[in-house]
């Protein structure tokens, strides 16, 4: 079908479509043919995006991942609770005293892959030792980077296993995470659990999807893996 | 195809290695590029593909569009309404599902007029015709369901009064309706079942096409002189002769379809569909879609015949005025396939579309006054045209002289083109 | 002849079976000008913002408008912030919270215009047994199909009703007890008292409110509710039809290039 230029018809009525071009090159008949072929091409693909475009997420859907509001004010220390933002879990810890001194430790960092949060999973006003805007509150897209599970929330020590101090760790193929959703080295998980763009309306309402005013923009489309 | 396998004219080997285990390229090449047309096919000849490329842009929208549909019946036209609002590019993707069934059925009866006309029925094209027929039936079966999952007034009453027909089958034809419906009115079971239909017979229709496809391959396609092609002189290769006539025909074609889809995407539906159904309230005139309307006509046409009644007798006419199609190859009994060569038909075909066109109109107005005259008188020339008109023509009329083939009729004879207008009586 | 008759004979039809579905129980209502009609048409973006004023202000308080939600006034020309406020004016049911309860909250820009009555039946029951229909897409629902391409149809008939009540019907027509005389309702007695009159609305902008205006202006809100994506498609249909006619002229030049060896 590579070849546009046709012959005559011959006796039989059949050209031969291929090396029997005997006009040469640059005909009008050519170039009628393939500029109709290349317009019917274009069209052809201007055909294909609507219906590629249809499949992408509609305003309805998009409409639903505006912010969620988040009231902290019963969060118990040492208590995590999960809400729906975008259908994903959020996860909000009120992390003791304690369990913010399991973070620093270096012995647990020499475990972490990536200690220092360097790849993007996170937004800039979280990219420090605790992974979040007040060290109090950790906030957290709850789904494992490596296949997408729900990592469950351990923060008793030895509860996953001797040494355990606390953290995530994920059912499904045994991801580990500290209580910053670092994940550790040596696991499927290939990186850190991504935080969500969010801000405090008031000391105890947190607003997921919102980034703080004077901060960067951030979006969580931008994180290297949900 | 079987015998000696074709090789595909190329020097790439990767299409060659290909071909030798798996003849796509030369399948291809045989139906698509040196596949031989006679040489005179017409303009009325490109509503086959058009018909094809129809059927190709119904099921791709329709995949896309069943991916936002809800079929359930509280749900259902909200449904529809966000594909409309919401949906990026939802409301072209409906827009085109919803013209195109009636721009289907347009090139679809332009095709089956065209097969009357030039006599494409006959010996020995009998099954092709009525796979033909088979294809309308599913369509206008497809069509019915597609109509019912917006779940508008119309949808609902027109499901109800279709389906209620089949009360009229003696004995079993309560419990029938009721299996039917899956309940015992329309509502969300039917709903559910026609959306898996609608779903199901397309694909159906593509295997008929196929079929359809297989027969006319067989002995070729018929022509507008109607006689057999006597050798390489009377045809051309498909490419690029009958390739770049189907694609002008087709581009002018979307034009027309455009403007529908975008200028007037609403005048060939009915308003009434867009309110919400109703199990309540039946709307003041239940009309089907207009490419439904002839036979909608029949139905309301007939009355009580005998000890028959009227209900009954109009679902039989309204079966019989399509199943009647089946039949055609053999009441249609003159020697001529094209009404070129036949004065008398040539005037008879006209009365016949004319007749539908009539039932049409009838269909779309309440019957009543003279509306009832007319759909009588409609009905009844119908089934006399199929029924006792054609096999007595077929007998009486005296065809003009054929022409000896094709080329002869078609070969420029001092610079006049006879085949523009062969066999005129001179 | 032999090619003319048919196209003909197909046109003559065509006319003859359209034209079937008018309603002839009322006159239709006297054609108008709308910014939306013709090919090209799009809607007067000041209309459209007074339109939605009237339905806001007068018809919401017995229609709903259930396939629309306040994101969608951005569609109108409002700012987000202008949604945020809008949406703010109503009370939502959401719910169930933590204990389990329903709750009333303010409003926001994804939830769906707020239906004054809690379902058909409350809204019948409000008014003497007659519902209100939702106003989402009425204009399509009571048109000819036309609306959007020459402006008849659907919505003729909604400003004709706006405009076509009568304080007295004409003598020797019965009009029942709780229904109004309106030249282009079907049957002429309408349960909706005449919602607008002038001055009913103080329009933000100015305008001044006669009922013609407000009536012109609900209209025109209402036949961009019922399409909100008509714009788009006109501005589509033009590229692709333009498209089209090239495309085709260009393969006509190469179909009879390629036919001229044959006869
Ligand atoms: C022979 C091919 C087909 C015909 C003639 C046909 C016809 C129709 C018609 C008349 C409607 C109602 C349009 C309206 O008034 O809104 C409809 C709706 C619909 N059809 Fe089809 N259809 C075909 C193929 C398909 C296929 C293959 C699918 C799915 C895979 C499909 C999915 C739908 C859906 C989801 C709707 C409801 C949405 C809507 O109303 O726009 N159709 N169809
Ligand atoms: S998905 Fe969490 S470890 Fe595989």
């Amino acid at each position: 079908m590579a070849d546009l230029a046709h012959g005559k018809p011959d006796q039989r009525g059949l050209s031969h479509a291929a090396g029997a071009d005997s006009h040469g090159v640059g005909t009008r008949r050519d170039f009628l043919t393939i500029a109709g072929n290349a317009l019917a091409v274009v069209g052809a693909a201007c055909v294909a995006w609507p219906l590629i475009d249809s499949m992408n997420p509609a305003q309805d859907t998009l409409a639903a991942g505006a912010p969620v509001d988040i009231d902290i004010s019963k969060l118990q220390p040492g208590q995590q609770i999960v809400v729906l933002w975008r259908s994903r879990p959020i996860f909000v810890v009120n992390r003791t005293p304690d369990l913010l001194q399991t973070l620093q430790q270096p012995q647990d960092l020499a475990l972490l892959s990536d200690p220092n949060s360097e790849v993007l999973q996170q937004p800039g006003y979280a990219k420090n030792w605790n992974r979040s805007l007040q060290p109090q509150y950790l906030v957290l897209v709850g789904i494992c980077t490596h296949l997408g599970c729900i990592p469950s929330f351990m923060p008793q020590a030895n509860s996953v296993g001797p040494g355990w101090i606390g953290g995530y760790f994920c059912p499904c193929h045994g991801s580990r995470y500290d209580l910053s959703g670092r994940v550790y080295s040596g696991v499927p998980a290939p990186y850190n659990l991504p935080v969500p763009p969010y801000r405090f309306l008031n000391p105890t309402t947190i607003r997921i999807g919102e980034n703080p005013p004077n901060e960067a923009d951030f979006s969580l489309d931008s994180v290297v893996q949900i | 195809m079987a015998g000696t396998p074709s090789t595909v004219r190329t020097n790439n080997k990767l299409v060659r290695w290909i071909d030798r285990r798996l003849p796509l390229f030369s399948f291809a090449q045989d139906a698509m590029i040196d596949y031989p047309e006679p040489r005179n096919l017409n303009y009325w000849w490109n509503f086959g593909s058009l018909a094809g490329l129809m059927l190709v842009i119904m099921i791709v929208t329709g995949v896309f569009l069943a991916m936002q549909y809800t079929p359930d019946s509280n749900l259902a036209f909200n449904s529809v309404e966000r594909v409309m609002r919401d949906v990026n590019y939802g409301w072209l993707l409906r827009y085109i599902h919803m013209n195109g069934a009636s721009f289907f059925f347009i090139v679809v009866y332009i095709h089956i007029f065209r097969g009357m006309y030039y006599g494409s029925y006959k010996e020995p094209r009998e099954l092709l015709w009525m796979l033909g027929v088979v294809i309308l039936l599913l369509m206008m079966a497809t069509a019915f369901f597609g109509y019912v999952l917006p779940w508008g007034q119309m949808s609902f009453w027109g499901a109800t009064v279709i389906t209620n027909l089949f009360s009229v089958i003696p004995v079993v034809g309560k419990t029938v309706l009721t299996w039917l419906l899956g309940g015992y009115a329309v509502g969300g079971p039917t709903l559910a079942r026609f959306f898996s239909l609608h779903y199901l017979l397309p694909f159906v229709i593509v295997g008929v096409v196929g079929l359809h496809l297989i027969a006319l391959r067989q002995h070729g396609s018929n022509n507008p002189l109607g006689i057999a092609v006597k050798g390489p002189q009377d045809e051309l290769p498909f490419h690029p002769y009958y390739t770049i006539k189907d694609l002008f025909g087709l581009g002018v074609f979307l034009i027309i379809y455009a403007l529908f889809v975008f200028e007037m995407p609403n005048v060939l539906g009915d308003a009434a569909n867009y309110i919400p159904a109703n199990p309540l309230q039946t709307p003041p005139e239940i009309v089907p879609e207009w490419y439904l309307l002839p036979f909608y006509a029949i139905l309301r046409s007939v009355p009580d015949i005998l000890f028959i009644p009227s209900k009954l007798a109009g679902a039989i006419c309204l079966a019989g005025s399509i199943l009647i199609l089946f039949l055609l190859p053999w009441l249609d009994t003159s020697r001529v396939r094209s009404a070129y060569f036949r004065p008398i038909y040539k005037w008879v075909f006209w009365l016949i579309v004319i007749d539908v066109f009539a039932l049409g109109t009838v269909g779309a107005h309440r019957p009543e006054g003279w509306y009832i005259v007319i759909g009588r008188i409609a009905t009844l020339y119908y089934f006399f045209h199929f029924l006792i008109l054609l096999p007595f023509i077929g007998w009486f009329e005296r065809p003009l002289p054929l022409p000896e083939s094709i080329s002869a009729a078609v070969t420029r004879k001092n610079g006049v083109p006879v085949g523009a207008a062969p066999a005129e009586p001179r | 002849m032999r090619r003319l008759f048919p196209a003909a004979l197909g046109a003559a039809l065509l006319l003859c079976a359209g034209g079937a579905w008018a309603q002839e129980d009322a006159p239709d209502a006297p054609h108008q000008d709308w910014s939306f009609a013709g090919v090209l048409g799009t809607f007067d973006p000041g209309s459209l913002q007074r339109g939605f004023q009237v339905y806001n202000e007068v018809c919401s308080n017995c229609h709903s408008m259930n396939q629309l939600h306040y994101r969608d006034l951005a569609g109108i020309g409002f700012d987000t912030a202008e949604i945020a406020a809008i949406a703010a004016q109503k009370q939502v049911q959401d719910g169930p919270n933590d204990q389990g309860q329903m709750f009333m909250r303010a409003g926001k820009s994804s939830d769906g215009f707020v239906a004054p009555f809690a379902n058909a039946q409350a809204a019948a029951a409000a008014n003497g047994g007659a519902a209100p229909p939702d106003l989402s897409v009425i204009v399509k629902a009571r048109g000819k199909g036309l609306e959007y391409l020459w402006g008849m149809g659907g919505p003729d008939y909604v400003y004709g009703v706006l405009n076509g009540f009568q304080d007295k019907p004409p003598a020797g027509f019965n009009l029942p007890q709780g229904k109004y005389y309106n030249e282009y309702f079907s049957g002429h007695a309408i349960s909706m008292p005449p919602p607008l009159a002038d001055g009913t609305v103080q329009f933000q902008d100015g305008t001044k409110s006669t009922l013609p205006q407000e009536a012109h202006d609900v209209v025109t809100f209402l036949t961009w509710a019922a399409e909100p994506k008509m714009e788009d498609r006109k501005r589509t249909g033009a590229k692709v039809i333009i498209f089209l006619l090239a495309m085709t002229g260009v393969l006509y030049g190469a179909k009879r290039k390629v036919w001229k060896d044959v006869h």
